[in-house]
């Protein structure tokens, strides 16, 4: 048997501790808080769409035209990253000044009081220029200054097969059913194919059965006769009416209606630019009437700026004017045709030269058919509540009586589990 | 024989004993600080001490134990046919194959490949109307297509499927590895008492094979009960309806979606706890001989 060697264990640990603070201390004092420093750049965190990100960076070109002393960080995050990494970091006294991005995540956000009240923040007045429709109070406070309004489901469909789009259900079902042939086949053509995977799709039907995902008290209201119609009337679509693929989710809506075998599909205003780039001759509506005769409403959110609570009182006036200048009349009229989403400044929104395209025009009516969706925390766990019974409902695995009943259990429970 | 003064080997273990002291006890003691408390979205800058309750919610939540359950039929059938797929394929290539630098090279490829990659790349070919595995049985077997995405059975063995493509490279390199260290001089004398193909490979190939093999196997164990990517990716996040999960990707949904952080914390400790016994009874059990 081998002889143990016993080396003196205090030296031993004594090495091991002086090699760990030798290694700790210089790593934590780099991502030690910055707060207080009132110079260095001012760190933006966005999420972008390429098309709105090139916007951007041409407004940011403007600025340091304007304002050459100045240095602006930018870093590029998806959604939930975007959240998750703010989060994180501004807790812990670090992170951005500004961050951008929709509507929703200021929810979670200011709830854990990461955010400055933008009402108190910036002047007086400055929010008085805004379109009434793109800005959100929740307890209280405004958190986000919004460049854009927008993100509503609309019908947007392929003018070769379809010149005149449908505005009743009936209208809907007759040209969905001219045009679908060889359902189930690899070979099939759609009349209308929307994404039934995921329930931002539900929002607009339930809306016009007349429910809606939350009360004014934030309690979820999912087990409604409304919620139960608008299953029922998506699962419809398909099994009666006969004019939608088995199964699509955004991936194969999207390459359907990008194909051409598909002649109308339920989408956003960010989808307008690929699908003309696709070649598609595109036309834009409100989603046709319902058998009730009311209008669907989908849901309409905005995207902007908010400041952290982490932003020092001396580099706050630098921070302001920068949000001032990016959510300004100049910067929201720069290549706003292009990009599908319309102004949230008063002045731009009405701007008649947006209208000229028949397009906008056509997003814009159905824009005037939304509602803004909540921006409360609760969202999210609505969100998922929705997600699951949603797919088993149009998978036949319940019913939407069944559906509703478990969508509200889940979102309770849940809600009830995030205030824990 | 030069002799190095007693404090030798510490200074050439404290650099590892420092980097892991920082990356897996700092944070592990720091989780399970975490899980004693209740930080959430509601208590993310004011959250105190709660004792045992993140615990009790955990182990008193039926979901805790469906995923268990789940976590060990992945891992289970994910590791048989890593071992079935791996070592048979170690054994044929291992014989005179004509090509076999090419075929060893092809069949190490899912492993090569970033993981992500042929995660998205799978949950592409597992589309129900549009997808190349569909596609092939209704045109080339007149079969009825699969609902892979939307029927929770069908949507958790999609999964195992990537998973076992993914993996049985690693056992298959392994096994190769350990065939060639197996002396000839063993088979040789196989011969000579007359011992047929499967009785060569019971008393030699296999017993040798062992002792390379189990370490293996329980690695792979671990990875796979903790592998996140593959189920996230080609599940997308658990559809249809949360019901593709493990233990691992429902904790990584409860910390990120719902940042229900102390609770995903409590959650982790007990699945470490798990692991940990498993690994104990593990190595002892079927660690190589001569370390017994």
């Amino acid at each position: 048997m081998m002889r143990r060697v016993h080396a003196p264990v205090p030296a031993a640990v004594a090495f091991v501790v002086l090699l760990v603070t030798s290694v700790l201390v210089p790593l934590l004092s780099g991502c030690a808080p910055r707060r207080g420093s009132a110079d260095g750049p001012i760190v933006v965190w966005v999420q972008m769409d390429p098309d709105e990100k090139a916007r951007f960076d041409r407004n940011l070109e403007a600025w340091r035209a304007a304002h050459p002393d100045e240095k602006v960080d930018v870093l590029t995050f998806d959604t939930e990253n975007l959240r998750q990494q703010f989060q994180t970091q501004a807790a812990a006294g670090a992170g951005p000044d500004l961050v951008f991005g929709p509507s929703d995540q200021v929810g979670p956000l200011s709830l854990v009081r990461l955010l400055r009240p933008l009402d108190t923040t910036l002047p007086a007045g400055f929010f008085d220029r805004f379109v009434p429709a793109s800005l959100d109070t929740l307890d209280g406070h405004l958190w986000q200054a919004p460049d854009q309004l927008g993100n509503h489901l609309m019908l947007l469909y392929n003018r070769k097969l379809v010149p005149v789009p449908p505005t009743t259900h009936a209208e809907l079902v007759a040209t969905g059913r001219r045009l679908t042939a060889r359902a189930g086949k690899p070979d099939a053509t759609y009349g209308f194919v929307l994404n039934t995977s995921e329930p931002y799709w539900l929002a607009p039907y339930l809306g016009g059965f007349g429910g809606w995902v939350l009360d004014g008290s934030r309690k979820p209201t999912l087990d409604t006769p409304a919620m139960v119609a608008a299953l029922r009337y998506l699962k419809s679509l398909r099994d009666e009416a006969g004019i939608m693929p088995r199964e699509a989710d955004y991936q194969v809506a999207e390459t359907l209606f990008k194909e051409g075998r598909a002649a109308m599909i339920v989408n956003g205003p960010w989808a307008i630019g690929g699908y003309r780039s696709a070649g598609i001759d595109l036309g834009v509506a409100p989603l046709p009437r319902l058998p009730n005769g009311n209008w669907p409403q989908p849901m309409i959110a905005s995207k902007g700026y908010s400041i952290s609570v982490n932003v020092p009182e001396a580099k706050l006036p630098r921070v302001v004017e920068l949000v001032t200048y990016l959510t300004g009349d100049e910067a929201q009229r720069r290549d706003v045709a292009k990009l599908g989403f319309f102004p949230s400044s008063a002045a731009a929104f009405g701007d008649s030269s947006l209208l000229a395209d028949p397009v906008l025009a056509g997003a814009r009516e159905a824009l005037g058919r939304g509602r803004r969706m909540p921006v409360v925390p609760e969202m999210r766990v609505v969100w998922d509540a929705m997600r699951p019974n949603l797919q088993d409902v149009m998978n036949g695995a319940k019913t939407p009586e069944h559906a509703a009943a478990d969508m509200q259990a889940t979102a309770t429970a849940q809600i009830t589990a995030l205030a824990e | 024989m030069i002799r190095a003064p007693r404090w030798y080997p510490y200074l050439m273990l404290g650099p590892a004993i420092a980097i892991m002291l920082l990356v897996v006890f700092l944070p592990l003691l720091y989780n399970i600080w975490l899980s004693f408390r209740n930080m959430s979205l509601a208590h993310f800058m004011d959250h105190s001490f709660v004792g045992l309750r993140q615990y009790a919610l955990v182990l008193g939540d039926p979901v805790f134990y469906v995923m268990l359950g789940k976590s060990i039929v992945w891992t289970a059938v994910n590791l048989l046919f890593h071992a079935l797929v791996g070592v048979s394929l170690a054994l044929l290539l291992h014989g005179p194959v004509r090509g076999k630098a090419w075929f060893r090279a092809l069949l190490v490829l899912p492993w090569a490949m970033p993981q992500y990659i042929s995660a998205l790349t799978w949950r592409g070919m597992f589309n129900a109307e549009y997808g190349a595995i569909n596609l092939v049985l209704r045109q080339w077997f007149h079969l009825p297509g699969i609902p892979w995405q939307t029927d929770p059975f069908w949507a958790f063995v999609a999964p195992i499927l990537v998973n076992i493509w993914l993996g049985f490279p690693f056992i298959m390199v392994v096994t190769l590895g350990g065939l060639s260290a197996i002396p000839v001089a063993l088979y040789e004398a196989a011969d000579l008492d007359g011992a047929s193909w499967w009785q060569k490979f019971r008393n030699v190939t296999w017993p040798q094979l062992l002792p390379v093999l189990s370490p293996a196997l329980i690695l792979g164990t671990v990875w796979t009960f903790n592998n996140l990517n593959v189920i996230w990716l080609v599940s997308q996040g658990g559809q249809p309806g949360d019901r593709t999960h493990i233990l691992v990707t429902y904790i990584y949904k409860v910390a990120f979606s719902y940042s229900r952080y102390s609770y995903a914390a409590a959650f982790s400790v007990v699945v470490l706890i798990l692991l940990s016994i498993f690994l104990l009874f593990a190595m002892r059990k079927i660690a190589p001989a001569e370390a017994r």
